[in-house]
């Protein structure tokens, strides 16, 4: 019995000096990033994403040197896609975390509320997936910067495809809030301004189903017997799902209009569908796995799908992008304080595997390309896949800065 | 006429879903006494393991089965070694434990089937589609359609024709008579708890097909089954069946006539509902 602790003791002892003489040799500082998602709830899948694709990334950077010969930590908060608990979620980041810079914010309205917060904080945030066109626009500052593609880039190439279609009575269905609204609203002006003869239903004739809606036959039945040419679908995440899987029960796919899903093509929402997604049906997405040839684009998505038995989404795309800019700013900077950063970031071009994007100095949006497909049935892939596809190039859909009612300088 | 007969459908199979989960939080309540949070999660739990046994016997009928029975013995579990010992307490100690075992299951839910969304296939026989005048309607929701009224015939005519359904009922109207009498009061308690878990999985089986799986649908329909029980009376059959057909309908048709102000209804009833008869609409006059 004795022995035994004695045995322990040494044991314990040994454990102690492992961990006091196997410190560091005063490595360089590493730095940190906060990452704030939506990790529960109904739409953590988003978040879970995001975190697959910044993980990726922080251990191919600290392979390769990381940030300035610094190596990178993440640390992850759940933003629960509430606007308080984001502002928490952030404040731990900042002040307990001490992190240095900050990627993340799925929702509009949780965007909306901390972007003018950020400042006071003194970090740098990159939005990867939230869409407010606010956020580089009306409430934009000095401290924050958006990569990924926002509602009025891609409902201006929502628009542009429906100048296409023979499509003249347009209608819609949307989450509501802000951004089921917000997309109503830049749809009809963009396609107001390239074809004008084109009408839209009235407000109360348009479908806003609640957030927390499971069940949309109510929704679809109306739409449908608005007998529409056009209807554009800006729903996302389960919700979307939940309306493809009943709408196309109801033969919402079948009737006599076109329909436009802004964001169906989440690899999150395809692979939830499977082959219960309808083929040749229009959905856009800011980040398409298979629509950019470049070498930096294949290696990133084999080197995504070797370690997670999956394609990355659009999510995934935005946290990987998001870490790698702030690399490309701190290497043209070539230092880590945040002011030098903020300079490297305006105006700062880099390529990234959905291609090449510039942040614009005045707004701080960044210029990216857009995709838009008709899904297809590939046998070679477990989702539907977009064949054919249609870039539209970044410059074509940005608005300009003037419409922005962004004023940094 | 189209409009109408299709927002009847809508309706009448969103209520008869409604109707699934509420009868269950009604029962557990009228005789236990209890307010179930969990309620919802026990719903999610029907859809999960209804989705785990298809992947194991490809049949939707077979995880219909399965899937509730598995999850009735789980609630078996949590009364008995759980909520017994919060009957005596102040009701808070029941909602604190119940919220709970919420947090539990949902976040359980989320380590073993991960945070994505799950599509549940339904069965070849109803996953058809019948002609309606200009349009067609899926054949599931019909079959949701009678699904309530059924289960609902089948669980009413058990409480009142059946001797067990009279003995629930004697330990429900009065505990202290009932064991008096030699009636094993605490071992009803907990079949009549297990009972409600089951209906409340067989709801969220029946769900699977018609709505995607992910952690947290339980926490959406628990306020509306909660607004059903209250509008139609704590504890009465009728009045849940009542309750969920006129949300149902008022979701569906609100949809259609009301425009925005449609979110607004379900609260308005409730609010109208208590006003006039705060005991709800087939409540106990005490």
């Amino acid at each position: 019995m004795k022995s035994k602790r004695i045995f322990l003791s040494m044991v314990l002892a040994l454990a102690l000096g492992s961990l006091v003489f196997s410190a560091p040799a005063a490595a360089a500082k590493p730095v940190k990033i906060g990452f704030v998602y939506i990790m529960s709830g109904p739409f953590s899948t988003y978040g879970q994403f995001a975190k697959k694709g910044a993980l990726m990334a922080i251990d191919e950077i600290n392979a390769g040197g990381g940030f300035l010969g610094h190596k990178v930590e993440g640390y992850f908060e759940d933003s629960t896609g509430k606007p308080d608990v984001a502002m928490r979620a952030i404040r731990k980041l900042v002040y307990q975390k001490k992190v240095n810079f900050l990627i993340g914010l799925d929702s509009s309205g949780v965007a909306k509320s901390v972007v003018p917060s950020i400042p006071q904080m003194k970090t740098p945030l990159i939005i990867t997936h939230a869409a407010t066109p606010d956020v580089t626009g009306s409430v934009c500052n000095r401290y924050v910067f958006r990569i990924s593609l926002n509602l009025a880039q891609n409902v201006k190439t929502a628009a542009l495809l429906a100048a296409q279609t023979p499509a003249k009575k347009w209608t819609t269905i949307g989450p509501d809030y802000a951004f089921g609204h917000q997309s109503w609203e830049y749809f009809q002006k963009y396609l107001k301004a390239v074809k004008p003869e084109t009408t839209f239903l009235p407000r109360d004739q348009v479908a806003f189903p609640p957030f927390k809606t499971t069940d949309f036959s109510a929704y679809i039945t109306k739409v449908m017997q608005s007998k529409p040419d056009g209807v554009l679908v800006s729903l996302w995440g389960g919700n979307l799902i939940n309306f493809i899987r009943q709408g196309r029960e109801m033969g919402f796919f079948k009737g006599d209009f076109q329909v436009l899903v802004t964001l169906g093509a989440a690899v999150e929402v395809l692979s939830a569908l499977g082959d219960k997604m309808p083929e040749g049906l229009w959905v856009g997405t800011r980040y398409w796995f298979l629509a950019n040839d470049s070498a930096l684009n294949k290696k990133f998505v084999k080197a995504y799908y070797r370690r997670y038995k999956s394609y990355p989404s659009y999510n995934a795309h935005g946290a990987y992008a998001a870490v790698y800019t702030y690399k490309a700013a701190i290497e043209k900077a070539g230092k880590l304080d945040t002011q030098s950063v903020i300079q490297a970031l305006e105006g700062l071009t880099i390529e990234l595997p959905v291609g090449k994007i510039t942040i614009r100095p005045q707004d701080h949006q960044a210029v990216t390309d857009a995709c838009w497909g008709r899904t297809y049935a590939d046998p070679k892939y477990p989702i539907r896949i977009l064949k054919p596809f249609k870039i539209f190039k970044g410059a074509d859909i940005t608005r300009p800065v003037s419409e922005t009612g962004c004023k940094l300088k | 006429m189209e409009a109408l007969i299709v927002n009847l459908l809508n309706g009448l199979s969103w209520g008869m879903l409604l109707f699934l989960i509420s009868v269950g939080l009604t029962t557990v309540f009228g005789v236990l006494g209890v307010l179930n949070f969990a309620h919802g999660s026990f719903f999610m739990l029907g859809a999960y393991l209804c989705m785990q046994v298809m992947h194991i016997v490809p049949s939707f009928w077979i995880g219909l089965l399965v899937g509730p029975l598995a999850v009735a013995l789980l609630g078996l579990v949590v009364e008995k070694w759980l909520l017994r010992q919060v009957y005596g307490r102040d009701v808070a100690f029941q909602l604190l434990l119940t919220f709970a075992i919420l947090l539990f299951l949902d976040d359980g839910v989320r380590i073993v089937w991960g945070p994505g969304y799950h599509v549940v296939e339904a069965p070849a026989l109803l996953a058809g589609v019948f002609p309606l005048f200009s349009h067609s309607y899926p054949v599931y929701r019909l079959f949701l359609v009678a699904m309530g009224p059924l289960v609902g015939m089948a669980l009413w005519s058990f409480f009142r024709f059946t001797r067990w359904g009279k003995i629930v009922r004697a330990a429900a109207a009065d505990r202290e008579m009932a064991e008096g009498i030699g009636i094993r009061v605490p071992l009803l308690f907990t079949a009549v708890f297990a009972l409600g878990t089951w209906l409340a999985a067989l709801g969220g089986a029946l769900a699977a097909p018609h709505q995607s799986l992910a952690p947290s649908m339980g926490d959406r329909i628990i306020i509306e089954s909660f607004i059903v029980v209250v509008t139609g009376g704590m504890g009465s059959f009728p009045g849940a069946f009542v309750g969920a057909l006129v949300l149902g309908l008022l979701e569906s048709f609100g949809t259609v006539f009301a425009g925005r102000a449609q979110m607004a209804l379900p609260y308005i009833l409730l609010a109208v509902v208590l006003l006039v008869r705060p005991r709800g609409l087939f409540g106990d006059r005490a």
